[in-house]
């Protein structure tokens, strides 16, 4: 399948991760049971949308509500949510503390990410992270030697990363 | 309390107010919304049987959403409108559509009838809000009667065509 496609197929979107990681942040001074009015406040969107998208989040198996219209985590949910909030955590770490990029834009855009990269991916980044921070002089050296490197494009505008076609000069006018 | 607090105080409530209302236009015109679109997923017979409901669905929401911002513009506000929506063309059967339009207008008279506490004592709103509570009631019943009907019909199984005795 093309990555695009994958993209698209993926069965927890963006709409349906936050709904449930709102489910669990509302949820949690109340033994896990949400309203709908305070989900809905959480994200900004009207109770009528929560409480469609519920019902695609009850089918598959993510929640379960009661006679009183509360909404709770399952089992199969709260892993979800757990798997959500580790993603986000990891890439967040990645993006601050290797790639220096400013706490705000990193949460932003962990964000954005947490729910679409796979668990090998993020298996791999979280070893990653731990040979980065393990203490070993290799690392220690590796880590400053990238923070001090100052990055210049050649006049050429290639180098062994852009091959050919400046990536940063793209990068400005991406939206 | 000084009188500066105080009016201060009485300002922050009255925003909270107008905030609460803004919600609830917001759900009264999303609401219309999905309905327009809705009807559009129905097919054939089932658009047919529906879409007097669903017409009549629209017209009731764009109302309320009207009558609501009207109660913001009368505390002088201008009613500010956040919906955020995107709704798939593909097809949907009655049953699903209804369950949807049951769960909207359930979720428009639970906002309706959460808000009632925050409005008590005011006169105009208070009787504002109690109405609007019992025309949502009235509506949610309305569809849930809708929804017995057509379930109704579909339980009388189909008189089967007889068979013609070969000679």
């Amino acid at each position: 399948m093309d990555t695009w496609k994958e993209f698209e197929a993926n069965e927890l979107t963006h709409s349906a991760a936050h709904h449930l990681l709102a489910i669990y942040e509302v949820g949690e001074a109340y033994g896990g049971w949400a309203r709908v009015s305070d989900i809905a406040r959480r994200l900004n969107i009207t109770r009528g949308s929560v409480s469609i998208n519920l019902r695609t989040l009850k089918k598959r198996g993510w929640v379960q509500t009661d006679e009183h219209r509360l909404v709770k985590l399952s089992p199969k949910g709260l892993r979800v949510v757990h798997s959500v909030m580790a993603k986000r955590v990891i890439v967040k770490t990645f993006l601050r503390d290797v790639l220096g990029i400013a706490e705000a834009q990193a949460e932003i855009d962990s964000c954005k990410i947490e729910h679409l990269i796979s668990h090998s991916t993020g298996q791999r980044l979280v070893h990653f992270l731990q040979f980065l921070t393990s203490g070993a002089p290799v690392s220690r050296q590796f880590l400053r030697q990238f923070r001090a490197f100052q990055a210049s494009c050649p006049a050429s505008r290639t180098c062994g990363v852009c091959k050919g076609q400046c990536l940063i000069d793209e990068l400005k006018y991406a939206t | 309390m000084p009188p500066d607090k105080k009016r201060a105080g009485a300002s922050a409530a009255r925003d909270e107010i107008v905030e609460d209302l803004n919600r609830l236009m917001a759900e009264e015109a999303e609401a219309c919304l999905r309905y327009f679109q809705m009807r559009f997923r129905l097919r054939g017979k089932e658009y047919q049987a529906a879409a007097p409901l669903f017409e009549e669905a629209i017209r009731e929401t764009l109302e309320h959403a009207t009558a609501v911002a009207g109660q913001i513009k009368a505390l002088g506000h201008i009613p500010s409108l956040r919906i955020n929506l995107s709704l798939g063309g593909t097809p949907i059967r009655l049953e699903t559509a209804l369950a949807e339009a049951l769960e909207v207008e359930q979720q428009a008279l639970d906002a309706y009838k959460d808000f009632l506490p925050r409005v008590a004592g005011d006169p105009v709103l208070e009787d504002f809000i109690r109405r609007q509570v019992e025309v949502e009631t009235e509506h949610v019943e309305e569809i849930r009667t809708f929804v017995q009907a057509h379930a109704a019909v579909k339980l009388v199984p189909k008189p089967k065509a007889r068979r013609r005795s070969s000679r």
